[in-house]
């Protein structure tokens, strides 16, 4: 049963990720005062993709064409460690959120070559700005992750959740409250979503992730995309499961997975609500003002591990 | 004397006596065959003698004092068996790709002094880790220092390189100075050098002396490690050496240093008070850091990777650092876990930086050039080349799969666990290095993003890259040896983390074994099952595939300008952390009385690094201030001079008479 549970976990958050960007695009959407698209559209994108031919550059050599598929590949053993349903994870394995945030970087090393193999000035620019970004985005994240650990004094993601569970959820501590702004703030980077990167511009002035895309089409662009709805769904099943855990099933019953599942779905539904009003309420930062958000999220985690020893004694 | 015996003694008359014998008697073509040849089995039976070291066989040890004059012997310990693989493991590869390259590259006689010197400096290396004598020890120390300058003059001797040789000898001897002095510490204390005593002798001697020969060992070694200020040498030294040189002074020379601090710090002293830990770990960050920031702002590849040496030695002594104060709080357990982690990083560091330099030696074989802006689209021209390459760069990053990042996993996972200090610094300041390591990364990544992009993927830069042609066999095989082992090791640890387990718990009395070690052994290998596996099911969702040409914006080709540079594409990070850097800047605009309309202006960028300025120029200032004092000491009059002994004598005899 619970490796039934832990596979369809991943399962969710694979098949489900495209959802997530198709209901954030509503919400936006809908915002702005626009009508919309269908919120199965990324589906209907993804289908549209695959049926497609590649498209590859002169230069391009096998970097280009392998970046995707590890991409994909990372991502979805990324999926892997989250805890949805119940405090227990398929890869649980002691300290493995630095193999989470590890695997992450993985696939945005391989995406940073192959849009580098292009040969354009696009693809160098968006590589550019992304390893900017993500290296000033490593250390907040781990150090927010660390925080939680400690409070928990466990080092897997399983073993926290497991831990938070227990837990009054009246009694959240101020770690808690840090650790949660520095990994929010974080995962709109990671994510490269509204203040840092826009994901639905094209202009060469602005774009990060889009210009590293630039050159792919086809599968090879179905996969990119899917792995970054992938990426933004763990993410925020990572800050639910870390954050908010309640509600996940503790038994064995297909009752309480029900439950568990349903509780997800509007748990997600309300951080879903809060990105695409910041997505809709912010404009996008200055290029040089991303290092200082970054460093605010850098503080606030350091903050939160240093409050851990007033929280512990 | 067992076979392993045989084994040390042939490895030891090979690199010290018959190669350099053959070299120096035949300049004939098959004088060099049959050194070279000589060279690789000798690292094959170092291979051995190592192996069976880790195993616990019985140690070979080598008893030499009755030809020298001082007690000079060598013997084969846990510690010195793990080095000793590591210099061995990566002589191998080093030396098959080191034969091409020697005929590419040198003319006729100074192959035969460059393979002569080659040997030695292997033999100098081998006798530092498994010296068991203070005097051995310090002999190899300066073999290893004295024949790695003649193998950078080799490649030349400009005013500039010969300058820079300077300055490596130099900062060597001031360094091999405080090794001595650590050595030299023990004796009022010890009846001699040899490790036994010394060991046995350490418990016995009094915390202020402890304390000077700990810092002694941390300066001197330190220097040799190349850790930030102490580093000033190795940007100079590495990159202007041969390439396959360049690999084993980053990859295996700097690592005698790691064993000298652990032997000093671990074996002999034992660990000592917290704040032991936290100089080593404030060097180790400091170095991780301004090392990776540093290596970023080059264009210039060896340097670049030199840069990347310190930023790797800072890694490693972040892991010794938290071993450190984890001794000084009596968690043996997770000193032990850093322990090892800073070892294996050791090790990891060894076999990627030799495989990155081998590289940038064959890049240099194809184009002529190591200079990033002249490259570009190399892994079409040479995919050997350029995969081995990625490979060591996703090591050096620490990416999962390759094994940087199982050392830097299990350095992480040992700062996670100093928060179980409850009540000491040590609770947060560990803990909060998670971030400094988590940021070294980040860059490292950015910086190997920046390497890989434009050396080897887009368009070429010039006509050097566009004609490159792939380079000889045995250059491919060497590389492609190091490469396997960087995937081995990155997939399965376990096959070195078993005997660093048992190496840990020699070293750190007490150590049981750190379940981590065993966790992190048997998740990888799943991770590598997930990610492949789900990555060829998206390969086979790929149908067609057809050429297009890159999207110019309407114009009518790309040329290869239009890519991002190497300048470039560092320049955000480099604005960010300016602070860093701190140029010195000169803009010339000719003629000088017009300004608005000039004929030329010429821009200049020196980075000239804050402690330069601040530590080493006045240093240097003072020097130079005292030895124009001293030189009134200097009357060139013989009846003065006769004067200086005579006091000289009467004041010694002064000092006898007074000390009884």
């Amino acid at each position: 049963m619970k490796i039934t549970v832990d596979i369809l976990q991943v399962l969710i958050l694979i098949l489900g990720a495209p959802l997530v960007s198709g209901i954030i695009a509503r919400m936006k959407a809908r915002l702005q005062r626009r009508q919309g698209a269908s919120v199965w559209r990324p589906y209907a994108e993804l289908a549209k993709l695959f049926r497609k031919e590649d498209l590859v550059p002169p230069t391009a050599s096998a970097v280009f064409r392998l970046a995707p598929m590890l991409l994909f590949g990372a991502t979805v053993c990324v999926a892997a460690f989250v805890p949805v349903m119940h405090a227990s994870a398929l890869l649980a394995s002691s300290g493995d959120f630095f193999l989470l945030v590890y695997l992450l970087a993985l696939g945005r090393f391989f995406l940073s070559l192959g849009a580098l193999d292009g040969g354009s000035a696009f693809g160098g620019m968006g590589a550019s700005r992304e390893a900017l970004v993500s290296s000033l985005a490593e250390a907040p994240f781990l150090l927010g992750l660390v925080a939680v650990a400690i409070l928990a004094s466990r080092a897997d993601l399983a073993g926290i959740v497991a831990w938070t569970l227990q837990q009054s959820i009246f009694n959240i501590s101020a770690v808690h409250i840090l650790a949660f702004t520095s990994l929010a703030m974080v995962s709109l980077a990671e994510t490269g979503r509204m203040p840092v990167d826009n994901p639905t511009t094209h202009l060469e002035l602005t774009m990060i992730h889009e210009g590293m895309v630039l050159e792919y089409s086809g599968p090879s662009l179905a996969l990119i995309e899917w792995a970054s709805a992938i990426k933004l769904h763990a993410m925020l099943a990572l800050l639910i499961g870390l954050f908010g855990p309640w509600g996940m099933a503790s038994g064995d019953t297909v009752w309480g997975f029900a439950v568990a599942l349903l509780l997800y779905c509007a748990k997600a539904g309300i951080l879903m609500v809060l990105l695409s009003v910041i997505e809709g309420a912010v404009a996008k930062m200055r290029m040089y003002l991303v290092p200082e958000f970054l460093g605010v999220a850098s503080a606030v985690s350091a903050l939160a591990v240093i409050f851990t020893m007033l929280a512990k004694r | 004397m067992g076979f392993t015996g045989v084994a040390f003694d042939f490895l030891l008359a090979v690199l010290g006596v018959a190669a350099p014998f053959i070299l120096i008697a035949s300049r004939a073509e098959s004088a060099r065959r049959v050194a070279s040849t000589l060279i690789l089995t000798a690292g094959l039976a170092g291979c051995l003698v190592a192996v069976s070291g880790l195993l616990r066989q019985p140690a070979p040890f080598l008893d030499l004092s009755w030809v020298t004059p001082f007690p000079f012997s060598l013997a084969v310990d846990r510690l010195t068996a793990f080095f000793l693989l590591l210099i061995s493991a990566v002589t191998v590869p080093v030396t098959i790709f080191a034969v091409p390259y020697f005929d590419l590259h040198y003319s006729e006689p100074r192959r035969n002094w460059t393979w002569t010197f080659y040997s030695l400096f292997l033999l100098s290396m081998i006798v530092v880790v498994t010296a068991s004598t203070g005097f051995a020890f310090l002999a190899g120390w300066e073999l290893m220092t004295l024949v790695s300058a003649g193998l950078i003059l080799i490649e030349g001797d400009s005013p500039e390189r010969r300058h820079n040789v300077f300055i490596y000898l130099l900062m060597m001897h001031a360094g091999a100075a405080a090794v001595a002095a650590c050595f030299f510490l023990f004796l009022p204390y010890s009846h001699g050098l040899d490790f036994e005593t010394i060991r046995t002798a350490s418990a016995t001697i009094p915390g202020p002396i402890r304390t000077a020969v700990f810092l002694s060992a941390f300066v001197g070694f330190g220097t040799k490690a190349g850790l930030i200020p102490l580093h000033l040498w190795l940007p100079r030294a590495h990159p202007i050496a041969p390439s396959p040189v360049s690999a084993l002074m980053s990859g295996v020379m700097l690592k005698t240093a790691v064993y000298g601090f652990v032997r000093f710090a671990f074996d002999f002293l034992g660990g000592g008070p917290s704040w032991y830990g936290y100089i080593v770990l404030l060097a180790g960050a400091v170095s991780g850091l301004l090392g990776v920031l540093y290596a970023i702002a080059e264009h210039d590849l060896k340097r670049l990777l030199a840069y990347h040496s310190v930023e790797n030695i800072g890694i490693i002594y972040l892991g010794l650092g938290t071993s450190l104060v984890f001794l000084a709080h009596q968690a043996p357990i997770w000193a032990a876990l850093a322990l090892i982690a800073a070892l294996l990083h050791t090790f990891n560091h060894a076999l990627f930086k030799s495989l990155l330099f081998l590289g940038a030696g064959a890049i240099s074989s194809a184009t002529h050039t190591v200079d990033l802006e002249e490259l570009g689209g190399l892994q079409r021209r040479m995919p050997v080349t350029g995969t081995t390459f990625l490979i060591a760069c996703c090591s050096i990053v620490g990416l999962p799969l390759f094994n940087g990042f199982v050392s830097e996993w299990l350095t992480f996972r040992s700062f996670l666990a100093g928060s179980s200090l409850i009540g000491t610094k040590a609770q947060i300041i560990l803990p909060l290095m998670v971030g400094i390591l988590a940021l070294i990364g980040g860059l490292a990544a950015a910086c190997f993003v920046k390497v890989f992009g434009v050396a080897f993927l887009g368009r070429p830069r010039s006509v050097e890259a566009e004609h490159a042609v792939e380079v000889p066999l045995l250059m491919r095989g060497g590389m492609t040896v190091l490469a396997a082992a960087c995937l081995l090791i990155g997939i399965l640890p376990g096959l070195l983390l078993r005997p660093l387990v048992s190496l840990a718990q020699v070293l750190i009395p007490g150590a049981g074994v750190p379940e981590e070690t065993l966790s992190i052994a048997r998740i990888i290998p799943w991770i590598a099952a997930i990610v492949l596996g789900t990555s060829s099911v998206a390969a086979l969702l790929k149908r067609r595939e057809r050429m297009a040409v890159t999207w110019a914006c309407g114009l009518p080709e790309l040329s290869s300008r239009m890519q991002y540079t190497s300048t470039v594409f560092s320049k955000p990070i480099r604005f960010v952390f300016a602070r860093a850097y701190r140029p010195d800047r000169t803009i010339e605009t000719l003629p000088a009385d017009q300004p608005y309309f000039p004929l030329s202006i010429s821009y200049r960028s020196v980075r000239t690094t804050s402690y330069e300025r601040a530590l080493y120029r006045p240093f240097v200032e003072w020097v130079v201030s005292l030895a124009h004092r001293l030189r009134r000491l200097q009357t060139g009059n013989i009846q003065i001079y006769l004067l200086y002994i005579f006091l000289a004598l009467v004041s010694l005899l002064t000092f006898l008479r007074f000390q009884n």
